[in-house]
């Protein structure tokens, strides 16, 4: 790698970027801003509550109150929210590098450098970061959790969860794989697996304390906002699907033609759908937790109920600290052509659907259902090699059974 | 001595009816013994098809729609429903015309053309609406079917179909029964004299084949099980311009004008497979008149009302019939109206009423976030 590419050089790339008008082209873009995460969908609700009109009495304000309060007090909105954006995405790319040295895979500086420009330049993230979605705080949270995690120190990673978990409430299904994090050790457990030691007691403080944190900060939310419609307009979003904008994920479609008799019970099952993947992930993987942990963020950034395109660039910029699995990775190649093929093409339907009008919402599902496609390939491929690399290289000759 | 001078007077006026003078024979003659009772003629022209492909439904319309105007009805006796993407679509390579022949010879859309329902309003709801009369309030009158107990209503519909049921736009349809039920409330209603439903899709037949209301006459491109199918391709546009039922309807029609007497037999008996490349059927059990005395233009033709009279009618003098708008009660009503807006304010839902800014609320929940993120990070 070139030596100029250092993490700084990067990141003063990165806030270049920033300086220019890309928001005006990229804000409304609904691969990259979801109900959920939409920027002008944050200065319409800022707006409403600077004029003293509860933002969340209809509209299309979907951010959590923390948000509100922040960004109608401290953080710009204006000409200088780019640069936020851009710190947001630097911290969490310092927030991998740090984990990637905790986790024990630094050998030289060259590797740190390619994880620091794949987070910073992926282009699943960057255009998210462009169009100024709050996904990128979701991201950066994430990534401050994970780390906090890493480095044994509870009370700030369940704050950083709690605090994301108000804006992204799928999150929440990622606590037991950070309580298990939190109570062993973040090195690298895939190639030679043990049993889970640590006493699973230890992990009752972890959860008490995130709940206690996620309490009191639905109760700043409610002072804030004056009363308790929030709840429903967040929180109720992702289990209700209110809104269904055309997003990369899979909910909308299915439920723009679903008949009101059946919505209730598909929305709870497509939520235990994503609940169902927990247990299995944890136990499956409770030798290293920190990639039960990414593993399953793939699944939910796959299956979620507004998913944008920086979730599942996300899962793609953290999967790079395992860098002991990618041999035994199957078909990395046929992933890759699939993602760059599905985003192609939820371009293309995108437009031709409802900017040229010539087709219809059809198109634009299946190359959803692509791109579904292409991260179930990335996650099932990340599990699979993830179990491989334990037998590591067999000689010829040899075999591995199941007794 | 009265009895017998009423009875006198009696069989003259009787003997008077039953002397045929000139100008009742030419009215007889005129009206004849089958001759419709009917005082004006609307038509109703859908094409529940939309997308470029389904571009000979479109010209299958507006053909019929340029025949009906031809023959007199007017536009504002018209109802046309069409999808209209056919004309100002991408694909078009002759933007803003559509042709029903593969020469391109005459352009259907051209500039004096008006499409009543367009787009996505042609729906099964307004096509139901619209016959039953049931339009919500403040529907303009050119998308009404204004008609009454002496309109002979004609009913043009194509686009895809099976049995019983006709395909709108790609995501309903209507169904045999429901256009059956339709046309009986219009019956109720008193909303037409005689109705001629003309369909071209396939399995067309079907569709009328659950009429009940009397007066009906129905024609269709093809029976139950079998398809219709389209006429011809333009190379350059690269679609179907026309169906072949339509086409030869259409073809049937240019051969006459508005005088012409030809009648419904000639045109049903002129139905072969070879040019239709189907089985067209016609259904007349409802109708009153022999087909042979009903003529194509009591449907296809507008009739014009012409009253002649000989005494010379004066206007602006002695008084018109429209007053001046009264000036004075408008103010009035302006005034009213004024007073009106400032209590209206008042009453104002309360939760809107500003209250200023929730700083209190605000600054104290960023001193919790302040203290949270202290306690988590300097350790608690």
């Amino acid at each position: 790698m070139e030596s100029w590419i250092t993490p700084s050089s990067l990141a003063i790339l990165r806030v270049l970027v920033a300086l220019a008008p890309l928001p005006d082209l990229s804000q409304f873009v609904h691969q990259l801003a979801t109900p959920l995460t939409a920027f002008p969908r944050l200065k319409e609700g800022v707006f409403l509550y600077k004029n003293a009109i509860n933002p969340y009495s209809g509209g299309p304000f979907r951010h959590s109150p923390i948000q509100l309060l922040l960004f109608s007090t401290i953080l710009p909105t204006g000409p200088l929210a780019p640069l936020l954006w851009a710190a947001a995405d630097i911290l969490g790319a310092w927030c991998l590098v740090q984990i990637f040295r905790i986790r024990g895979g630094s050998i030289d500086a060259s590797r740190e450098r390619q994880i620091a420009l794949f987070y910073l330049f992926n282009p699943y993230t960057f255009l998210s970061t462009t169009a100024l979605s709050t996904s990128t705080f979701d991201n950066a949270l994430y990534m401050l959790a994970v780390l906090f995690a890493c480095k044994r120190r509870p009370a700030a990673s369940m704050l950083a969860l709690a605090v994301l978990t108000t804006s992204s409430l799928t999150s929440l299904l990622l606590l037991p794989p950070l309580a298990l994090l939190l109570i062993s050790s973040p090195k690298s457990g895939l190639l030679y697996p043990q049993p889970f030691t640590a006493k699973l007691q230890s992990t009752v403080p972890v959860v008490a304390r995130y709940f206690a944190y996620l309490v009191a900060l639905a109760a700043v939310s409610t002072l804030v906002v004056g009363d308790w419609s929030w709840v429903a307009r967040t929180w109720g979003a992702t289990l209700t699907l209110p809104d269904v904008t055309p997003n990369p994920g899979l909910w909308w479609y299915f439920f723009t033609e679903m008949f009101d008799h059946f919505r209730p019970f598909f929305l709870m099952v497509f939520s235990v759908h994503l609940i169902a993947y927990v247990a299995p992930i944890c136990l499956k993987f409770q030798h290293d937790p920190l990639f039960a942990t990414v593993v399953l963020q793939g699944l939910f950034a796959t299956f979620k109920a507004y998913p944008s395109l920086a979730d599942p660039g996300l899962f793609v910029n953290t999967i790079a600290i395992f860098p002991e699995v990618f041999p035994y990775l199957r078909h990395p190649v046929v992933t890759t052509m699939l993602h760059l093929y599905s985003s192609l093409l939820l371009v293309l339907f995108h437009n031709l659907w409802l900017v040229q009008g010539t087709g219809n919402a059809n198109f634009y599902y299946a190359s959803t259902m692509v791109f579904g496609l292409a991260n179930g390939f990335a996650v099932t491929d990340l599990i699979w090699a993830g179990l491989r690399a334990a037998f590591g290289r067999i000689p010829d000759g040899w075999e591995v059974t199941q007794t | 001595m009265r009895l017998p001078k009423a009875l006198i007077a009696l069989s003259l006026a009787l003997a008077s009816a039953a002397y045929d003078g000139p100008a009742a024979s030419a009215a007889e003659d005129f009206f004849g013994p089958h001759a419709s009772n009917h005082t004006n003629n609307w038509a109703v022209l859908v094409c529940s098809s939309r997308y470029w492909f389904n571009y000979r439904h479109m010209a299958n319309a507006l053909g019929m729609y340029r025949t009906v105007k031809r023959l007199g009805i007017p536009d504002s006796n018209i109802i046309l429903m069409l999808a209209d993407d056919a004309a100002c679509n991408a694909r078009n390579p002759y933007p803003g015309a559509v042709y029903a022949n593969a020469g391109r010879g005459l352009d259907l859309y051209g500039d004096n053309i008006e499409v009543d329902y367009r787009g996505y309003e042609v729906t099964v709801e307004a096509f139901i609406r619209l016959l039953t009369g049931r339009v919500p309030p403040g529907t303009p009158r050119s998308k009404r079917l204004l008609t009454d107990d002496r309109s002979n209503v004609f009913v043009y519909l194509t686009g895809h179909g099976g049995n019983d049921f006709l395909k709108f736009q790609d995501n309903e349809e209507i169904s045999a029964f429901d256009l059956a039920d339709a046309v009986e409330t219009m019956w109720q209603k008193k909303r037409y004299n005689e109705l001629f439903l003309m369909v071209d899709s396939c399995q067309a037949t079907s569709l009328y084949s659950k009429f009940y209301s009397p007066n009906i006459l129905a024609t269709a491109s093809s029976q139950v099980g079998e398809n219709s199918y389209s006429y011809e391709r333009d190379a350059d546009i690269g679609v179907f311009v026309i169906d072949s039922y339509t086409h030869f309807v259409l073809e049937f029609l240019e051969q006459m004008n508005k005088t012409s007497h030809a009648t419904m037999q000639d045109l049903f008996s002129k139905y072969n497979f070879k040019q239709i490349k189907s089985n067209a059927g016609v259904r007349s059990d409802l109708f009153p008149r022999p087909l042979d005395a009903t003529r194509l233009t009591d449907f296809f033709g507008g009739v014009a009302q012409a009253e002649v009279v000989d005494a010379a009618l004066g206007l602006g003098d002695g008084g018109s019939t429209l007053s001046a708008p009264n000036v004075a009660q408008d103010t009035a009503w302006n005034e009213h109206h004024e007073e009106q807006e400032p209590a209206a304010e008042d009453e104002a839902d309360p939760e809107l009423r500003p209250e200023g800014f929730r700083m209190g609320s605000v600054v104290v929940g960023l001193a919790a976030l302040a203290g949270l993120l202290g306690s988590a990070v300097w350790g608690v």
